[in-house]
This record gives structure tokens, C-alpha cells and sequence, in this order.
């Protein structure tokens, strides 16, 4: 398309594709090599370094710079022309180096995780598999690309989650994933359509970008139209495509924005189709990291902050309300859960209920950093899960135990033994509840302050919003508290229980404790913002919000940070006098608030009944409809078609044989009659002879 | 005074010894006198009615020529008849049905 593209830029574009194309690339060996290869960690860990270095080199390329757009043909159907390219803003170079950065780490520490798995190399297979799918999905400028992405990164997910599927419930979990997803997928495609039937085209730069053809649109008397006196002069008139209308009934613009929300939901596991997200834990807990915590589940807040003009005032307001709703409701459900995964799972949707709520509330910017900073901080601490697990897992080992290793009832006082993994889960941990001096600080209080500034402007109703957000924060606190109590402090209950069992654990070798200590590192202010308390000054922050952004002029600025912060120490003493000293008051276990909690709102119970189980009755209603009814049917029609068939093969045997038999006997007695006169003696000729001729003299003479 | 008529009856009755002779009889040799009678009362008839033909007698000639032809396959008859009774060692047609299918 365009040959005039300066060096830089080639370059850079160069480099993306290269960025994208390493992992797959790994992948690619790695399905080539047999299955317990030690080589296949290695290749796929250097496939992503190279990506990370390649991200790194675009991202100090474009970052703050204008957006570069490359696009070739890619086919033409009738008059219209699909492009597909690469488009590198602020927000995919962003993503591009977030998913490739926390790749890294993972991949490392997958290489000592997976190491006695019979399917070593397979694992890393997916895993660059994923990278790519993920690297890809980010840079895409189009909109049919991105779709092809989303399923990619949705169908590599399910292989991970069902990785080790011999277990049943990790086929469960797979298969509930990638159902919801689908879901979610019928949505986004809906959407596409939508937006290609109204605009005519895919590309995510024209319909989005900042002279976008989005931002000309409007939603007045019932109708979606391209308002041409919007526009600025600068741009001229409005280029629709052959084909698009340019002019739809609003309902599709709903739909549209519905299918959106529907994707989003479905991948960034907000409600109502989050349950997949704290099943897919059942894979491995690299996996968990990586995907389910930091990279995949953020790809519904990406797609989100790609089609954010689309949305209206009230859409928005919607999403805001839903994103507020799932946070807070993930994070009650945290409060009670024993699986050390599972709490984290539902940290991690109430974590990206905070991004669609920043998104809900037009705080673009903070949601994007609080996706990054998220990422570092969720990863640190599923890999901190990884290392506890697979210790307990070896005591359970060792000693013939048996217990479910993730279960937190059954540690305690791991502090000491893991000293290393202690400190890195301090650090996650005060990173999600957002204590200052580390990054999570930054990007939370941002989302409330914001919050709050936006409730401001509307009706007092809308106040619930950011104070259900604010509750939020002081429950995250006190589950992260339980968590890291329960898990490292106090005695070990698992001794408690079996006074005779032998203990020899570890942090275990550099290949946990280098990406712990990198994502460690990354979870702190200063990768982020070199003022500790102000997000404002965040880079990423700056470079996605737009320039005019306002500047701290109220007083939430202040009061907020404040009050969340000292409340949180607060809860995070009460956490631990609750579950160290036990003395101060033992909760009721009993209550409707706790069984809500534990029964995860009874979420995946009412699913059972509303959806799983009318569906499974229909498909039973329809075999059975389809073994009876169709079948009899077709069993019905056979033995009729056998009867006809037995007619019919007895009235060819006796009626139509019949009639030739007959014939046949007829003519072989009469052959059999004119034989008879062949008697091979010659008088006997001579007197037939002699007979016919007189006859035929008598009978001339008589007629 | 012998008519035409007489002769004619002749030869009829003639005929019709040889055909009786040569359908009823059980032995080669006979059935061949019976076709004898038959070609005699043919060439009784050929003189009998030469007398029409008094100038070149042909019909008298025609009778000469059908004795000479009568004896030929007379002779050739018996050959056959030897023949025949060498390969199945009797003369009676009644017995020889090879011809039957």
C-alpha cells in the first residue's frame, strides 16, 4: 500500500512481525519434537526472549509517536476490498510488550513446573502457541483478523486448561471455557457484522482511530447514522465503502454494542459468564499465570479500549454498573474459598471487574495501567501459588498423604520454610490490595478517584457505584490478608495434623526464583510512576489518556487514596488477628452471607439448573425424539418397503415367472410334440410325407 | 382295344405297390424293389403317353434313358444298402434311428 514508508517505520513493522512470528515459530518446532524433549523449554523460552527484545525495540519506537499503519490486499470480493496489516499505537505496543514481558517469566519458571511431565514438550507447543495468538491479537488492524485471533487465543486457552486431561474435571473445566467463550465469540462476530454492514469496512484505524468514522456517528430519532455535520472541515466528507448503509434502525447499534459486552464478558470473565474462569484453574498453574491472570483475560478489556468510541453514554454507564457489579461479587466470593487457586481466580475477575468499571466511567487511561500493573502483580502471585502447591503436592508425595494440595486449611507458617516465595507474595499481595509504593496503588486509586468524579456529575443513585468499588478495595485487602496468613503464618496445620510426616521443601532452584524476583520487581512504583503516590504521573497513564486531562483539582485526589489506604491496614490487621491469634472472634460459619459466599453466589447452581440442565433435558428430548420418532419413522418405512419388496418378489416369482414358465412349458411341448415325430426312420418320414400330401390333395379337392 | 386309361391304371396301381412297399416292409432290399415299381410306373406312363409323340418317340427314348438311370442308382441303392448293413449288421430301416434327435 504504502511504499513511502520512512526506514524507521519499516523497520519497526519489521520487527513486529518478527516479535509475533517467534513464538509461533517455536511452537511449530516443538510439535516436531518427541514428547519428553527437554529442548522444547529452551526453544519456546528463547522464542519468547526474542519477542520480548523485538517488543521492547518497537515499543521505544512508537511509544508516544504516532501511530504507524501498514496494510496490504488481502482479498476482494465483489467491490469490496479487505485489507489486513498491522497498526501500532500506544495501546497494542503497550500490550505487545506486556504480554511478551510476562511471558517470559512464566516461560522460565514453566521449564522447572513441568518438568516431570510426560507431555513436556507439547506443553510448550500451546504455550508459544498462545504467545503468538496473543502477540497477534494485540497488533491486528482488522477487525476480521482479530476475530480470527480471539478465537485462536480462546482455543489455546482450552488446550491449556484441559493439558492434563486425564482428569475429569479438567476436561470439565476445558469444555466449560470454551463453551462460554463461544458465547462470547457469537457476539463479537454478531458485532463485526453489524459494523461492516453499517460502515463497509473492517479496518480498526478508519472506524476507530482518531479521525475515525465511529466518532461521526450518532444515535437520534431511532436511527445509527453518519452524521456528515460532525465532521470536522479538516477531514472533508465521509468515505462509506460500496456496499455499507451508512444509516441503520438503532436497535442495531444495541445489538452491536450488546455482542461487544458479550465478548468482553465471556473473555474477561464478567458477570453473567464469568464461572468459566475459576474452573479453567484446573490446568496447570503456569498456565493459570499466564493466561487466566494476566494476558488472555485482559484481551476483553484490550477489545474494549480498541472499539471504546463506539459506545454511548449510557452503554457506557451500563458497563460501568456490570464491571462494579462483578468485582464486588468476585471479591465477597474470594472471602470464603479454600482452594488457594480458586481465591485467586476470583481476585483476578474482581480485578478486571475494576477495569470495566474504570472503562464504564470514561477512565480509559486507568484502566488500560491498571491492566498492565494487574498483569505483574496477578502473575507474581499465581507463580507464588505454583511453588506452594507443588511443595505441598511433594509432602503429599512423600508421604502418602491424602489431602488436596491447594486446599489453604491445610498450610501454614510456609513463611519460613519458603523465605523467597514469602517475600514475593508480600509484594503481590500488597500490589492487589494497593498499598502504596507499589504499582497497584497507582492504578486502582486512579479507578476510584475517577469513579468518584464521574458519580459526581449525575444523580445521587450513582453514587453506589464508587462505593461499591471502595468496598471492594477493603475486601480485596481482607482476602489477600487470609490468603498470605493462612498460607505463611502461623503453624504448619498440615503438621498439626500428621505429627509424623517429613518436611524437606524449598523455594527450589533460579528457575522460580528469577521470575518471581523479576515480576516482584515490576509489581513495585517505580517500573511505573517515579512519584510513589500520584498516578498521574504514570507513564503509561499519560500516554493513553488524551493530553487535555484534567489535573488533580478536588479534593477526592487527597481523601481518597487516604482513607482506602488506612482502612485497608485496618482490614489487613483484622485478617490477621482473626486467623493467627484466633482469639478475637471466630467468624459464624453458617450464616446465609457466608454459604452465599462459598457457594459462589450460587452462580454456577443456578446455571446448572437454568441453562445446564434444560439443555441437557433438550438434547436427551431430542435423542429421544430422534431414536423414537425419526428412527420409528425410518423403521416404519422399512419394514413397508420390506413388505412391498416381499409383494413384489412374490408376484415376480409366481405371476411374472409364472407366465414365462408357462410359456416355456407351452413351447417345449409343442417342441416335445413335433420331436415326437423325429423318430430317425426313414419310413416313417416317407409316410408323413405321404400322409401330408394327400391330405393337402384331399383338402384341395374339398375346398 | 387297351385304352390310354388302362395303361394309366397300371402305372397308378404300380405306384401305389411301391409305396405301400416302400413305407410297410422291413427290409432294405424290398423297400428298393418298391421304388423300382414306382420309377417302372413312371415310365409306363412316359411310353404310354409317347404314343402322342409318334414322330421322334421321345417319350419312348425318355423311358430308355430313366431304365439306364434306374439301374445306376439301383446299383448305387445296393452299395448303400451293403454299407449300411456291414455297419450295423441289419438291412431293416425300423431299426436304424441314428436320424433321431
Amino acid at each position: 500500500m504504502n511504499n513511502t514508508l520512512p526506514y524507521q517505520d519499516l523497520t519497526l513493522i519489521t520487527c513486529t512481525l518478527a516479535a509475533v512470528s517467534s513464538p509461533l515459530l517455536a511452537a511449530l518446532l516443538n510439535f516436531c519434537l518427541p514428547a519428553k524433549s527437554k529442548a522444547a523449554g529452551w526453544i519456546s523460552t528463547l522464542g519468547i526472549l526474542l519477542s520480548c527484545v523485538l517488543a521492547a525495540k518497537v515499543f521505544a519506537g512508537v511509544w508516544n509517536n504516532p501511530q504507524i499503519h501498514v496494510k496490504e490486499v488481502w482479498f476482494t470480493i465483489g467491490a469490496t476490498t479487505v485489507y489486513a496489516g498491522i497498526l501500532l499505537n500506544n495501546l497494542s505496543v503497550l500490550m505487545l510488550l506486556l504480554v511478551s514481558v510476562i511471558a517470559l517469566p512464566v516461560h522460565i519458571y514453566s521449564t522447572a513446573y513441568m518438568k516431570y511431565d510426560g507431555r513436556y514438550s507439547r506443553y510448550f507447543a500451546y504455550l508459544s502457541f498462545f504467545c503468538f495468538s496473543m502477540l497477534a491479537l494485540v497488533v491486528v488492524d482488522n477487525l476480521v483478523l482479530f476475530y480470527a485471533f480471539w478465537e485462536l487465543v480462546g482455543f489455546s486457552s482450552y488446550l491449556l486448561i484441559g493439558f492434563w486431561f486425564t482428569r475429569d474435571k479438567a476436561v470439565q473445566a476445558s469444555k466449560k471455557a470454551f463453551i462460554m467463550n463461544r458465547i462470547g465469540d457469537i457476539g463479537l462476530l454478531s458485532a463485526i457484522i453489524i459494523i461492516f454492514a453499517m460502515y463497509g469496512t473492517f479496518d480498526i484505524n478508519s472506524l476507530f482511530g482518531p479521525q475515525g468514522i465511529v466518532s461521526f456517528t450518532s444515535v437520534h430519532d431511532g436511527l445509527w447514522v453518519v452524521t456528515p455535520d460532525l465532521l470536522p472541515k479538516s477531514v472533508g466528507s465521509v468515505w462509506l465503502s460500496g456496499g455499507a448503509n451508512g444509516s441503520l434502525p438503532a436497535i442495531w447499534q444495541y445489538i452491536a454494542v450488546a455482542g461487544i459486552f458479550l465478548a468482553v464478558a465471556a473473555k474477561s470473565a464478567q458477570f453473567p459468564l464469568h464461572t468459566w474462569l475459576p474452573d479453567a484453574m484446573e490446568g496447570p498453574t503456569s498456565v493459570s499465570a499466564l493466561i487466566h491472570a494476566a494476558t488472555m483475560v485482559a484481551a476483553g478489556v484490550f477489545l474494549l479500549g480498541r472499539v471504546y468510541p463506539m459506545f454511548t453514554e449510557t452503554e457506557l454507564t451500563i458497563l460501568a454498573c456490570i464491571g462494579c457489579f462483578t468485582a464486588f461479587m468476585a471479591a465477597t466470593i474470594a472471602l470464603t474459598q479454600n482452594d488457594l487457586k480458586r481465591i485467586l481466580a476470583y481476585s483476578t475477575i474482581s480485578q478486571l471487574g475494576f477495569m470495566i468499571l474504570a472503562m464504564g466511567v470514561g477512565a480509559y487511561a486507568s484502566s488500560l495501567f491498571h491492566l498492565a500493573t494487574h498483569a505483574f502483580f496477578k502473575c507474581l502471585l499465581f507463580l507464588v501459588a505454583g511453588i506452594v502447591i507443588h511443595q505441598v503436592q511433594h509432602i503429599k508425595e512423600d508421604n502418602n498423604l491424602d489431602i488436596d494440595p491447594q486446599s489453604i486449611l491445610y498450610m501454614g507458617g510456609l513463611g519460613k520454610k519458603l523465605p523467597f516465595t514469602f517475600i514475593a507474595a508480600i509484594v503481590g499481595g500488597l500490589a492487589l490490595v494497593g498499598l502504596p509504593l507499589t504499582s497497584g496503588y497507582l492504578s486502582k486509586d486512579g479507578i476510584l478517584i475517577q469513579a468518584f468524579e464521574w458519580s459526581d456529575s449525575r444523580s445521587a443513585w450513582f453514587k453506589i457505584i464508587p462505593v461499591t468499588a471502595l468496598l471492594t478495595t477493603w475486601l480485596t485487602a481482607f482476602y489477600v490478608a487470609r490468603l498470605i496468613v493462612r498460607v505463611f503464618f502461623g503453624e504448619f496445620r498440615l503438621l498439626k495434623i500428621n505429627p509424623g510426616i517429613k518436611l524437606h521443601i524449598g523455594d527450589g532452584g533460579w528457575q522460580y526464583k528469577l521470575p518471581l524476583a523479576l515480576l516482584a520487581i515490576c509489581s513495585l512504583f517505580p517500573l511505573f510512576s517515579l512519584h510513589p503516590l500520584l498516578y498521574e504521573h504514570a507513564w503509561v497513564f499519560n500516554g493513553l489518556s488524551p493530553s487535555n486531562y484534567l489535573v488533580r483539582e478536588n479534593i477526592y485526589h487527597t481523601i481518597i487514596p487516604a482513607g482506602v489506604n488506612i482502612l485497608s491496614l485496618f482490614v489487613l490487621y483484622a485478617a490477621y488477628a482473626i486467623y493467627i491469634k484466633q482469639n478475637s472472634f471466630s467468624l459464624p460459619q453458617t450464616g446465609f452471607l457466608y454459604r452465599l459466599s462459598y457457594n459462589q453466589w450460587y452462580i454456577d447452581k443456578i446455571y446448572k439448573r437454568a441453562f445446564v440442565k434444560p439443555v441437557l433435558g433438550f438434547g436427551k428430548a431430542c435423542f429421544w425424539f430422534d431414536k423414537n420418532i425419526i428412527d420409528g419413522f425410518i423403521h416404519l418405512l422399512t419394514k413397508l418397503s420390506g413388505c412391498a419388496a416381499l409383494f413384489t418378489a412374490w408376484t415376480d416369482k409366481y405371476i411374472v415367472d409364472g407366465f414365462l414358465h408357462l410359456i416355456a412349458a407351452i413351447v417345449q411341448s409343442i417342441g416335445n410334440f413335433a420331436r415326437s415325430f423325429q423318430s430317425g426312420k426313414v419310413q416313417y418320414y416317407l409316410f408323413s410325407m405321404l400322409i401330408i400330401v394327400l391330405t393337402l390333395f384331399i383338402l384341395k379337392i374339398l375346398i | 382295344m387297351i385304352t390310354l386309361t388302362d395303361f394309366l391304371v397300371v402305372s397308378a396301381a404300380l405306384f401305389c405297390i411301391g409305396l405301400y412297399m416302400i413305407v410297410s416292409k422291413r427290409n432294405a432290399i424290398q423297400i428298393l424293389i418298391g421304388i423300382e415299381l414306382i420309377l417302372n410306373a413312371a415310365i409306363l406312363n412316359l411310353v404310354a403317353f409317347g404314343k402322342h409323340d409318334s414322330i421322334s418317340n421321345s417319350g419312348q427314348i425318355f423311358a430308355l434313358f430313366a431304365i439306364v438311370l434306374a439301374a445306376a442308382t439301383t446299383a448305387v441303392a445296393l452299395a448303400i444298402i451293403l454299407n449300411v448293413y456291414r455297419k450295423y449288421k441289419t438291412i431293416d430301416p425300423g431299426k436304424i434311428n441314428n436320424l433321431k434327435d
